[in-house]
């Protein structure tokens, strides 16, 4: 969790944080348990919203309105439409029998103050211990009810984006940062569920109990009631006023703490040059400055945050004297006075619920905002094309280009009117400085791309008229920076499938490389650490090809890598590369001679133009770029 | 250099205590005096409730009148407590805050190896946020809890001694709950936490990896895998939200058995007259008050614990202890600049030395290219002529006396030092130019940093900016290229203006012609000072009066650009070689008819542009 705090960006003011000091002067329910419970959550959920809050600048405005999200958000909730009842349900219970309760007390004291008898108010007491266990235990099943449902539906919601992403082209993921991504199904659905987390279904029961009390507290005594509500205009006043100005100084916090999360960390990321030109002290006041508005910011909260909170037990307790001056007028039973005592106190939870849940409401519908943003994607990786697009190729080729142009950005073509062709068992070589298009040649044969004009085809048929499984089955394929998965060794040689270890052992074997893993802590079943930082570049070239022989495809597309290994490393690799490529088409972007020299096919590539094609010995008679190019090889290696 | 240690206030839990000690007092007093008022509260209302449902209805507008008085000020006093004491711990965050800048600036390499930017940033925002809870949250709820239980205990006490006995037999037992409670919340929210980073992890590989993903045909095996992990963090989720829930209907039960205490014992004795209408309601009401701090207490606990173990975090970076410190010599009156490098060897780590041996003399304005390869070890020495990092003892000197010697601001400032990725701060072009300059605004200042950013090339391109040399660059600001970040460095490394300027591949991310432009810069700053160049460019090293060739980091060619290639060694080949990309270049420039599109117009719109 800690890791996804990002400096720079702005987050929700933890405030002061945890359970208030209250000394809830309440009838005997179970105090406080619920507000303990509900402030440890809205704490312990700042700090995750301190990092959701970063996104709010990046925003898609795509005008989605409130209820349009909450329609989108239906089809995921609908599965859980029992859970929801019973979560409806249960809040409505849970509010009407903590209206009861200080009807239990009214009775009691009333009946026994009248008949002098004691075993009348113990009963009462009982009757009164009974309802709080129903109501708790109800309150339980509300709760954990509405939980579920949010759990269930996000979790839902987060494999359905995740589906989606998979499902997003390539051209996608170029452009757009990793971690904005993650956030999409990680933070922005969590702000979801914490919605649901903090009992979003319990605003009936609120509304419910508010309205309950009012009339209950009216009914009881018209005239005590009326009094004791007469100052809450009063206070209704204080609270507007706190709110607009607490709701100020919180957007200040913000600010503010993006301010100081963005200094503090380019401090520490631009540490080295502040060193070197020994600014560290101007440095240093900069963020004392920044550090000491921060805590302005927060300071100035702080007295808006303590009048809300003293303002309920102030409110409770005025309202108790109110009640006693009307007393003074009017007489009414001593259980009356207990009774509207409490309702008092319950009068003011709901109307503190409420308004904790209008900020969580702002932050899901902004997550939701967010998430339904994205699936609002247009583009789709490996998109059908309509039948009459698909064209047929000769079946005499394991591949071929046709006036192929293509390139990643509007009006910045890579690859000019490319064409070539190979024959089944073909080695063709990609060559050409660095930025020719090389291996764009190899990601459009896999259609990670849509290419702008011309045809590919892949043994005779239009790669735009496979499925991707029907497609990229036909490939082995092994990048230029291999990237293992968490796992063990084989599982990343069998990558997708479930491992056989003799299979593993038998490419192992075939490539000459399986003492080199055997003799490794665990062997072929040894642990790939995160992006497999505990094989060397070596090793992990040789995993890859031993990928692509246990896939055994009939088309291998190779992106050599130009980090050099050492000398053994180097020799095993040549004689597992030979393996791999025996029999089989190959398509190589190529920078060891080795390679280039054992092609069937040399395509020369600049700036997206083939220039040159042939054999190595044609090519080097043409003295042109290739030539060059192998000058240039001959000089590195000596 | 940084604050100096003796004035800057204690970054220890203990420290910050005893120095907000003035803040905690007067919230304590405070308090104090308004438990003291809800105790008067109480006390005035059961005469009132009494005198109301009894006979005497003629004190009830007193009482009302008094009962609000002592509302409003106890209103008044309870937010001025909670400022006092929350002022404490946004004082106490803010000093332990700057403590840990202050540190993280006497820091080095060594440091920064094992503890990475973001945990750094995760350690200055949460756990900092988990000490300042238990420097401000925490104090004013333990003294509250301890004042509350006093005044609800003096309430209930003077109504009934036994009554309030009975009352409070469950609850020791509520304090132990809401203990266990608070550890089992605690790793279960740990729990979820870890799935959640678990999910997390998976999402940035699948994305990450997604051409490869795809290339193999895999979406199906990582979905079954994500599907896996989310249903992890469903059933964490939920497991948390369990417990969560439960907490309310165990303690209503164990509450349920006081409330029955109250109401049989209670109401008996209220029957029998032994206590009164206002006595019992009252009694009601400060049970209310007692059980609250009761149960906070658990949680209160829990919230110490955790910012002990926040602050002990803080500590590792609090306490690290910085491997480049001033060294005992008096800064020189006069530098000449004549810079010896004497048998320096360096690892990172002992077993893969990076450094072995090397040893050159660079007079005072004489230049010196360091040519190799990459890793060769070239970067590293560029580093610790400065002392960027823990240079070894008796291997670097100034004039010659130890760097190690020196005070830090002497050697940095003499020999100045730019590094091979530029680092831009956010904030205007001109700042980062006169990024060693005190102020960036007055004439003479303006003058400085217009010269350094014309010498280095740049300076068309910045006035070209939205609002010129004022125009904020940067994570936060308009995006310059590589090129131009690398020379709006070179600038502020020129704006600096040391006796020896070490430049570390400052080329590498510039064009040819603007190569060519900021070699001959390099050559105008040569005629004032000393140069060191890294570079892997023969044009670039060629210009210098001497080259040192580095291989596994040792120099094993020296001389002039002619004597090396005649010489026929390394550097002879990486002429050879760059001559060759070279002429690769001018046959590419010349030989693919580049069919005309829309391209050029796109990338001559701006010279900022995102052209690749």
């Amino acid at each position: 969790m800690s890791s996804r705090i990002v400096p720079g960006e702005a987050a929700k003011p933890p405030g002061e944080g945890g359970p208030p000091t209250g000394q809830r002067s309440s009838g005997a329910r179970s105090l406080g348990a619920h507000q303990i419970e509900a402030q440890d959550r809205v704490r312990q959920g700042a700090l995750d919203r301190q990092a959701r809050k970063r996104l709010e600048d990046e925003r898609v405005l795509s005008g989605q309105d409130d209820a349009s999200l909450l329609r989108k958000l239906w089809p995921f909730l609908r599965p859980e439409r029992a859970w929801l009842t019973v979560a409806i349900l249960a809040s409505l219970v849970t509010s009407a029998i903590s209206l009861g309760r200080p009807l239990i007390m009214l009775w009691a004291i009333d009946r026994s103050i009248a008949t002098k008898d004691p075993g009348l108010i113990l009963l009462g007491g009982i009757a009164f211990a009974a309802a709080s266990l129903v109501e708790q235990g109800l309150g339980f099943v509300q709760t954990y009810a509405t939980q579920v449902v949010g759990a269930r539906a996000m979790a839902d919601l987060r494999l359905h984006v995740f589906r989606f992403i998979a499902r997003l082209p390539q051209s996608f993921f170029d452009h757009q940062p990793v971690g904005r991504l993650v956030t999409r199904v990680t933070n922005d659905v969590d702000s979801i569920q914490e919605l649901f987390n903090s009992g979003i279904v319990s605003v009936l029961g609120s509304v419910l109990r508010l309205v309950g009390v009012v009339v209950l507290m009216l009914t009881l005594d018209i005239k005590l009631s009326l009094v004791a509500f007469s100052s809450l205009p009063l206070i209704g006043l204080v609270v507007l006023w706190v709110r607009k100005r607490a709701r100020d100084a919180f957007r200040a916090i913000r600010g503010e703490t993006a301010r100081m999360n963005s200094n503090m960390n380019e401090q520490v990321t631009g540490l080295p040059v502040v060193q070197a030109f020994g600014q560290e002290t101007a440095m240093y006041r900069q963020f004392e400055e920044i550090n000491a508005s921060y805590r302005d910011a927060n300071v100035a909260a702080i007295k808006y945050e303590a009048i809300q909170d003293a303002a309920v037990d102030a409110v409770g307790a005025i309202a108790m004297a109110m009640i006693i001056v009307a007393l003074g007028m009017h007489h009414a039973s001593f259980g009356t006075v207990v009774a509207l005592s409490t309702y008092l106190t319950l009068f003011f939870e709901p109307i503190t619920a409420l308004a904790q849940l209008y900020t969580l409401v702002q932050n899901a519908l902004s997550g939701a905002e967010r998430v339904f943003g994205l699936l609002a994607e247009p583009g789709r990786d490996m998109a059908p094309v309509p039948g009459e697009h698909v064209a047929k190729g000769d079946a005499n080729f394991a591949l071929e280009f046709q006036h192929v142009t293509f390139g990643y950005k509007p009006n910045l073509p890579v690859l000019h009117d490319v064409s070539f062709a190979a024959k089944p068992g073909q080695v063709v070589a990609l060559v050409g400085p660095t930025g020719s298009g090389k291996t764009t040649v190899t990601a459009l044969l896999l259609r990670l791309y849509e290419i702008w004009q011309g045809k590919i085809f892949v043994s005779g048929d239009d790669v735009q008229g496979l499925t991707a499984a029907d497609l990229r089955a036909r490939f082995s394929v092994v990048p230029q920076e291999v990237l293992l998965f968490p796992g063990t060794l084989a599982e990343n040689v069998a990558l997708g499938q479930e491992p056989d270890l003799e299979r593993v052992r038998a490419v192992l074997t075939q490539m000459g490389v399986l003492d080199l893993f055997e003799k490794r802590e665990g062997g072929l079943l040894a642990r790939v650490h995160t992006s497999g930082a505990n094989f060397s570049v070596g090793e992990r070239q040789l995993i890859a090809f031993a990928r692509a022989l246990y896939r055994d495809a009939e088309i291998l597309i190779l992106d050599e890598a130009t980090a050099s290994v050492d000398s053994d490393t180097e020799a095993r690799m040549q004689k597992a590369l030979a393996v791999l490529m025996a029999g089989r088409t190959s398509i190589v972007v190529a920078h060891r001679l080795s390679t280039i020299r054992a092609a069937n096919v040399i395509l020369v590539l600049s700036r997206g133009h083939i220039v040159e094609s042939g054999t190595h010995e044609e090519l080097l008679v043409q003295g042109g770029l290739y030539a060059a190019l192998y000058d240039l090889q001959i000089a590195r290696a000596g | 250099m940084t604050e100096p240690s003796a004035s800057a206030p204690p970054v220890t839990l203990v420290g910050q205590f005893r120095r907000q000690l003035p803040r905690y007092l007067v919230g304590i007093a405070l308090l104090a005096v308004y438990q003291t008022a809800q105790y008067l509260f109480d006390k005035r209302l059961i005469v009132a409730i009494n005198a109301v449902t009894g006979e005497g209805l003629t004190d009830a507008l007193s009482s009302g009148r008094d009962l609000v008085l002592i509302a409003i000020v106890a209103f008044g006093i309870r937010i001025a407590s909670r400022v006092a004491i929350f002022n404490a711990g946004r004082q106490a965050e803010y000093e332990i805050r700057n403590g840990l800048l202050a540190r993280l600036q006497t820091l080095g390499q060594s440091f920064y190896q094992t503890m990475p930017p973001g945990e750094i940033m995760s350690r200055a925002t949460n756990d900092l946020t988990q000490v300042r809870l238990l420097l401000g949250f925490a104090v004013l709820n333990a003294v509250n809890t301890t004042f509350g239980l006093i005044s609800a205990f003096a309430v209930t006490m003077s109504i009934s001694p036994t009554l309030t006995l009975a009352a409070l037999a469950p609850m020791p037992l509520l304090v132990l709950i809401t203990r266990v409670f608070g550890g089992q919340i605690y790793g279960r929210q740990k729990a979820n936490q870890d799935a959640l980073g678990e999910m997390s992890d998976l999402l940035q590989t699948s994305i990450t990896g997604s051409r490869v993903i795809r290339s193999f045909d895999l979406e199906r095996a990582q979905e079954q895998r994500f599907t896996r992990v989310n249903q992890n963090y469903l059933e964490k989720s939920l497991a948390l939200s369990r417990l969560r829930g439960a907490i309310g209907p165990v303690m209503a039960s164990l509450s349920g058995v006081g409330v029955i205490i109250v109401f049989w014992y209670g109401g008996h004795m209220l029957v029998t007259g032994q206590i009164t209408p206002g006595g019992f309601l009252t009694f009601f009401r400060a049970l209310g008050r007692l059980s609250w701090p009761l149960m906070a207490l658990g949680f209160l606990i829990g919230l110490v614990q955790r910012g002990r173990a926040a602050y002990s975090r803080l500590t590792d970076i609090l306490n690290a202890q910085p491997e480049v410190v001033d060294g005992p010599a008096p800064a020189p009156a006069q530098l000449r600049g004549r810079l010896e490098v004497r048998n320096l060897h360096f690892a990172y780590r002992a077993e893969n030395p990076v450094l072995r041996g090397v040893s050159f003399v660079l007079e005072p304005g004489a230049s010196v290219a360091i040519v190799g390869r990459t890793a060769s070890g070239k970067s590293t020495l560029a580093r610790l002529l400065p002392r960027l990092m823990n240079t070894p003892r008796g291997c670097v000197f100034l004039d010659g006396v130890d760097i190690c010697d020196l005070p830090l601001s002497v050697v940095r400032g003499a020999i100045g030092y730019t590094q091979q990725d530029a680092f831009l701060f956010s904030t205007t072009a001109a700042h980062n130019i006169g990024f060693a300059l005190d102020e960036t605004e007055s004439a003479p200042a303006r003058e400085t940093i217009r010269g350094a950013a014309r010498r280095a090339h740049v300076l068309d391109e910045l006035l070209g900016l939205p609002d010129a040399l004022d125009t904020v660059v940067g994570e936060r600001g308009v995006q310059l290229s590589g090129g131009q970040k690398q020379r709006v460095a070179l600038a502020s490394g020129f704006v600096l203006s040391p006796k020896l300027l070490v430049l570390d591949d400052p080329l590498s991310a510039v064009d040819a012609r603007t190569e060519k432009g900021i070699l001959e810069a390099i050559d105008e700053e040569r005629a004032e000072r000393g140069v060191i160049l890294v570079t892997h460019r023969v044009v670039a090293a060629r210009r210098c009066d001497r080259i040192l060739v580095m291989e596994h980091g040792e120099i094993v060619e020296s001389g002039t650009h002619d004597e090396l290639c005649q010489r026929g060694g390394i550097y002879a080949r990486f002429a050879e070689e760059q001559r060759i990309e070279a002429a690769l270049q001018e046959l590419e420039n010349w030989a693919p008819p580049v069919a005309p599109t829309g391209a050029e117009s796109a990338r001559g719109g701006s010279m900022l542009g995102g052209s690749p």
